[in-house]
């Protein structure tokens, strides 16, 4: 990897672990302020719609190779999120009191806090062990939780697609095609669990491959 | 000379069987001595491999048409073993993969009242519709036709998990486009323009046939290597039987004006690129012109201009 996409990925990873970190701190002031959870959530949305936003270009990473992963599945995680947070969340303002729709923003924002330091800390070259074992284990608990805050997001938003009709289209038309939204989410609630459980036994089973017991001398640096 | 012993290991190391046989035997026949002795690997699960050499994962895969003694296996040598898990043939699989949707689109074409039980009245169908049905099921029976009298495969077996994932696909896309295209509400475009784009359709078809049958000259009888593809559109494009097949299914979408219809023609597309590319490097990596071997000709991957 040459040292321009070296530094452009520890300047990308920054900035998103900087605007996430600016959610959580302005989740926790609202908090703080006596604020309920309505309060909590609308203010950590707008700093959450942004780094989501920008986080389409990981698409884009993966496609030309600048990172490793797969460019299908970082598009269909990006979809997922962005779903939640501009198709249900944003798109429902009744939802804001639900208190899930604040603990699904703390969940992001807590594990990408983590995560996304770790990326650029890895990017550099220069990543502590105990930055690694945050990344590998903080994802334990904060996962499932915030899994079940969106699942619980989408399940309270069904009465109100289905009232309005959001995000649905009918036939006839010149396209022939039609898409109900709220059937839509209810294959997506119940797929959920298959989808989640997937990546976080691939996490489990990264975590215990990079925390696994010491390699023997001389094998260089981790990670 | 005598036999000699191969000691057979799993991946992990761990023995699973020693076998005694002739060092000028096939590796063919080294398999069926180990489905001799372990009755559950049949022949076409096992893959063997030579011990990797340093720094590599994994080792050389055996041919089955290799003798031992032409893989440098003596007595001794090591080989290593993956079960590939339950096989089933490619003709099985593809046939089962045609069929569904071969009969479920005509299912929502003939049966209304199954698959729209909520609507009161059910139009006539429009000839748009009546020539898309009669395409997408004589598209499909083609294809049945091709697997058991065209199609050379240059595998044998395949995992069974393919058989789910690859029916899901199919079966799963083919009610998706069929629900919409003989839908109560389906609008039709203009007859004219549909008639025309249907038999453009059938023209690439019938290209993708010849392809079919090109690609099945191409290797004589028990050959299993690569040869470089020529003649008709194969001189432009590396996967030209995937142009013909893209190009039928784009005149497909836009003759029934469906929506869903075009989101089936970019799932194929996207797969066909996926594999076209990994034959076409294939290909110029194998064909690079030294050592007296043919330098593989400049040609358009999988759509000419594009791709």
């Amino acid at each position: 990897m040459g040292a321009a996409s070296r530094a452009y990925l520890v300047a990308y990873n920054a900035a998103q672990a900087a605007g996430w970190g600016v959610c959580l701190y302005q989740i926790a002031g609202a908090l703080a302020a006596g604020g309920g959870p309505a309060e909590a959530y609308r203010a950590g949305a707008p700093s959450a719609a942004w780094m989501q936003c920008i986080a389409a270009l990981e698409i884009l990473h993966a496609a030309t190779g600048l990172v490793p992963s797969n460019a299908l599945n970082t598009f269909m995680q990006w979809l997922g999120r962005s779903n939640a947070l501009y198709r249900i969340a944003q798109a429902i303002p009744e939802l804001h009191a639900n208190p899930a729709a604040a603990l699904m923003l703390a969940c992001w924002s807590l594990g990408e806090v983590v995560r996304y330091p770790w990326y650029a800390a890895t990017a550099a070259g220069a990543c502590p062990r105990w930055l690694t074992w945050l990344r590998y284990t903080a994802f334990i608990p904060i996962y499932p939780a915030g899994v079940a805050a969106e699942m619980v997001l989408m399940w309270r938003a069904l009465p109100f697609i289905r009232r309005r009709g959001i995000f649905s289209v009918a036939m006839p038309n010149a396209a022939n095609f039609a898409f109900d939204y709220a059937t839509f989410i209810t294959v997506v609630l119940a797929a959920y669990p298959y989808l989640w459980w997937g990546l976080y036994s691939t996490l489990l089973r990264q975590r215990r491959k990079k925390l696994g017991p010491a390699e023997p001398a001389g094998a260089g640096k981790r990670d | 000379m005598g036999a000699i012993t191969i000691k057979v290991v799993t991946r992990s190391g761990k023995p699973l069987t020693d076998v005694q046989i002739g060092p000028e035997a096939t590796v063919g026949e080294l398999k069926k001595k180990i489905h001799a002795s372990k009755s559950k690997y049949y022949p076409a699960r096992q893959r063997l491999t030579l011990p990797p050499k340093a720094g590599t994962k994994s080792g050389e895969v055996l041919k089955d048409s290799a003798t031992l003694a032409s893989q440098g296996l003596k007595d001794g040598s090591v080989i290593y073993f993956k079960d590939l898990g339950i096989q089933i043939g490619y003709s099985t699989v593809f046939f089962f993969e045609y069929f569904g949707p071969m009969v479920i689109y005509p299912a929502f074409f003939f049966f209304p009242q199954i698959f729209y039980p909520w609507a009161t009245a059910v139009p006539e169908k429009t000839l748009v519709q009546k020539v898309a049905c009669a395409y997408w099921a004589g598209h499909y029976a083609k294809r049945i036709g091709e697997t058991f009298l065209v199609h050379v495969f240059g595998h044998d077996t395949m995992p069974v998990f393919n058989l789910f994932k690859n029916c899901s696909y199919y079966y799963g896309f083919a009610a998706y486009v069929a629900y919409f295209a003989n839908h109560p509400d389906y609008t039709s475009p203009p007859e004219k323009q549909s008639l025309v784009l249907f038999a453009v359709a059938t023209l690439f078809q019938l290209a993708n046939l010849r392809c079919h049958i090109i690609l099945k000259n191409l290797r004589k009888p028990g050959e299993k290597g690569y040869k470089i593809p020529s003649g008709f559109l194969f001189n432009y494009i590396t996967c030209a039987n995937y142009y013909a097949e893209i190009m039928g299914w784009v005149c497909f979408s836009l003759a029934t004006r469906t929506l869903t219809g075009a989101l089936f023609t970019i799932a194929g597309a996207y797969q066909m690129a996926i594999w076209a590319q990994g034959k076409h490097r294939r290909l110029q990596k194998l064909f690079d012109g030294k050592d007296g071997r043919p330098k593989y000709p400049k040609r358009w991957i999988m759509i000419p201009l594009l791709f």
